[in-house]
């Protein structure tokens, strides 16, 4: 079995690990039964004694059957060494009887002593925290100083009547049977299977059979005498049938206290109980017949009732403490079981205190039940953390799969250098081209602007070109890439009468048109292409009438002679093209 | 209550923050891939249109080339040497008394077409005297074997010597590198 080392002297990160490993190393967060206490199981273990004999019971819930348990004897107070083969005896029997554990109750019987309160911690608001203080720290509670906390144990009891003196007493009862506890505990742990124990006080518990037995209504005071071989304990009631005072008398050898019926009579008078009616329990088979006789001596006859188990839930005479003990959920019908006392008694767990408990700092190795499950909540969560996690890993892996398998990711980026290098190249030498073959294009050439005026003039038309002047001229605008121009034609000459008609078809816009369209046509020259919207033409011509005519006849070789020539003309011929024009001239340089 | 906090800090925050870097690993993996997919996806496209573009255009380019090689070596060549080895070869081809080179100067200053472009150029005039028709041919022959010549300006008058022949004055911009 792993050794677990108690939280507080580990780091955080050692009690997670160690927290872990119980988890996983014990069935303490799959098996509740763990952190029930032994009285809630369904399969218990009731051991009793009392000082001259060891019972031992086993009692299963599911069928509310008891039967003979694994042999109790003293030394297994003494002997530790014989616990674990009794350990083993009682997880055996246990595991026989299908059961996931087992709650061991030890009844007390053999000893019962009170003993008072500091006087200054008299109040009845405080109750709750005398309880816890006089478990972990009784001598701060115990009016006797001089108390040994490793050979006793103690545990509050409450005085719920009104107007009573004291608020509670203590029930002090000896730590004999602790470590046999301890033992039974320790081996249920290396077994992992949960042996839950629970040291109770039997005159305690037994005292809660008093609403089965006095089943009438309540109209006078009551004492119960519970005599155990060893002392018979005296309960005082008033007549709400509250608890006023409890009080032991020793046996000190004889089989019953000598002093009963004094300390019964003068304690019922000091409490101003008067005519109490006196319940005297029979417990076991050793119970002194003279001690009703005794009683009657100071009692009246009429006031005395010996308990009568038969007409009780509880038949099994030599097991009335376990049986009250498995039968505290259910609550007696009579007026006595109504009463407060009897009430917090049952319900308030005052009456079944585990005397010899779990020491804390064993109890604080282990997590707590809010712990474990928080611990397999942590678990759990721990999983669907990795679930997510996963989910989402998966779905980001997926999703880049699907991007590793597209084509464009096996794609060299460094080709793309490349292929825009090559792009790059190629459209700088395209730009190139585009430079010189704009520079180079056709926009002015001798031969066509010479074709022009054939065009313009034929031959044996009836003109005489005297002049022919012709020039380009650029119009700069600054910031603009292309650079329109403007191409200018000043032609003089001669004209006879039938030319007149052709001079007045060249002085129209069509007229003109028609002559470039022509030498665009003959020449393949596109400047000449007037059916473009960003080049214009516009002619001017004068005609005037020769002042040297002669008129005469004209034949062929009057051709040049000007006087034979009635009208003289002047032609002005401006075609401009704007720098939006595919002629326009590129302002840069080679790039 | 000594597990409580260990419990929570190890077993609940700690694999929650754990869980949540590593999706968060995952997602900024993810958004890293998707990222580097997008940009190689548009360099694939931006290639592949490079590509195009460069095909498109190499093959408009490679039916120019020879051209530009050709007008390449024309211009490295001194323009008005060119031109006076091409009028040579050009009269050698045309009746004397037809076309006659009778001047040939190379003014200093661009014409008008060639100082609105920031491209080289030079200016040369010539003058000549023969029949139109020969001395058209003579500007066509030069025109086509010289593209980069642009007329700036040509006359034509009546020759005082003979009726046959004209006087033709012709400048040219010269485009050079």
């Amino acid at each position: 079995m792993v050794a677990y080392q108690h939280p507080a002297g580990l780091n955080p990160l050692q009690r997670y690990r160690q927290a872990r490993g119980i988890l996983r190393g014990t069935s303490r967060a799959a098996n509740p039964a763990w952190y029930q206490s032994a009285l809630d199981l369904d399969f218990q273990l009731h051991l009793r004694v009392d000082g001259t004999r060891l019972d031992s019971r086993l009692y299963d819930r599911r069928s509310n059957q008891w039967s003979d348990g694994p042999k109790l004897t003293e030394e297994l107070a003494t002997d530790l060494s014989l616990v674990p083969a009794f350990a083993a005896e009682v997880i055996a029997t246990a595991q026989k009887a299908s059961a996931a554990s087992i709650g061991v109750v030890l009844h007390i019987a053999d000893e019962f002593a009170t003993s008072e309160l500091k006087p200054e911690l008299d109040n009845p608001g405080a109750l709750g925290e005398l309880r816890t203080a006089i478990e972990r720290e009784p001598k701060s509670v115990l009016d006797d100083a001089s108390v040994s906390v490793d050979e006793s144990s103690w545990r509050l009891i409450p005085y719920p009547a009104a107007g009573s003196d004291l608020i509670a007493t203590t029930i002090c009862l000896g730590r004999g049977w602790d470590g046999f506890l301890q033992e039974l505990r320790k081996f249920g742990e290396e077994r992992n299977f949960p042996l839950i124990t629970r040291a109770i006080s039997a005159p305690l518990v037994c005292l809660l059979a008093l609403p089965e037995l006095k089943t009438e209504a309540l109209s006078r005071p009551l004492i119960a005498v519970l005599p155990y071989p060893s002392f018979t304990l005296l309960a005082f009631f008033n007549e709400h049938g509250d608890l006023r005072l409890l009080r032991t008398l020793q046996h000190r050898g004889q089989r019953r206290p000598t002093n009963l019926r004094h300390a019964a009579s003068t304690t019922a008078a000091a409490l101003e109980l008067a005519d109490p009616e006196v319940f005297l329990f029979r417990i076991g088979t050793e119970a002194d017949p003279q001690l009703a006789a005794d009683l009657q001596l100071v009692f009246p006859a009429a006031s005395i009732r010996e308990t009568e188990w038969a007409s009780t839930p509880y038949s099994l005479s030599d097991a009335i403490e376990p049986q009250i003990a498995t039968s505290l959920a259910a609550t007696p019908e009579s007026p006595l079981a109504s009463s407060h006392t009897f009430t917090v008694l049952r319900t308030d767990g005052w009456a079944i205190q585990d005397f010899l408990p779990v020491a804390s700092e064993a109890a604080e190795v282990y997590p707590s039940k809010g712990e474990m499950k928080l611990l397999r909540a942590a678990r759990y969560s721990l999983l669907a953390f990795a679930v997510v996690t996963l989910l989402a890993l998966g779905t980001a892996l997926v999703g880049i799969a699907n991007l590793v398998r597209q084509p464009e990711w096996a794609f060299d980026t460094s080709s793309a250098q490349v292929g825009k290098q090559r792009l790059g190249y190629v459209t700088s030498e395209r730009s190139k081209i585009e430079h010189w073959e704009n520079l180079l294009q056709d926009r002015s050439k001798a031969w066509a602007a010479m074709e022009l005026l054939g065009t313009l003039f034929p031959d044996q038309s009836g003109f005489l070109i005297k002049t022919y002047d012709h020039k380009v001229t650029t119009t700069t605008a600054p910031g603009q890439s292309k650079i329109g121009f403007s191409r200018e034609w000043k032609i003089t000459g001669l004209a006879r009468e039938e030319a007149l008609e052709r001079l007045a078809m060249l002085n129209t816009r069509d007229g003109i048109s028609s002559v470039f369209d022509q030498t665009a046509a003959r020449t393949g020259n596109e400047a000449y292409r007037t059916d473009l919207p960003s080049r214009s033409l516009v002619v001017n011509i004068r005609t005037l009438e020769n002042g040297s005519y002669r008129p005469g006849p004209v034949d062929q070789t009057s051709q040049l002679v000007e006087s034979t020539y009635p009208f003289s003309f002047d032609l002005t011929l401006v075609q401009r093209f704007e720098s939006s024009d595919t002629m326009a001239i590129t302002a840069t340089k080679a790039p | 209550m000594f597990y409580r906090q260990s419990i929570i800090l190890f077993g609940i925050v700690t694999p929650l923050i754990l869980s949540v870097l590593i999706i968060a690993g995952g997602f900024a993996l993810k958004a890293k891939s998707v990222a580097s997919f997008e940009e190689k996806q548009r360099l694939s496209k931006s290639a592949d249109m490079d590509r195009i573009g460069a095909l498109s255009i190499e093959r408009d380019v490679s039916a120019k080339r020879p051209h530009l090689d050709r007008w390449s070596r024309e211009m490295d060549r001194e323009t008005s040497t060119v031109i006076t080895s091409h009028l040579k070869e050009i009269g050698d081809m045309l009746p004397p008394k037809e076309f006659q080179q009778t001047a040939f100067e190379r003014p200093t200053g661009g014409g008008t077409i060639g100082t609105s472009s920031a491209q080289n150029s030079s200016q040369v005039k010539l003058a000549f005297r023969g029949t139109f028709r020969s001395v058209q041919k003579a500007f066509l022959e030069l025109e086509s074997r010289m593209p980069q010549l642009q007329l700036q300006d040509l006359k034509i008058d009546p020759s005082s010597s003979s009726t046959s022949t004209l006087n033709f004055q012709v400048s040219y911009t010269a485009w050079e590198k």
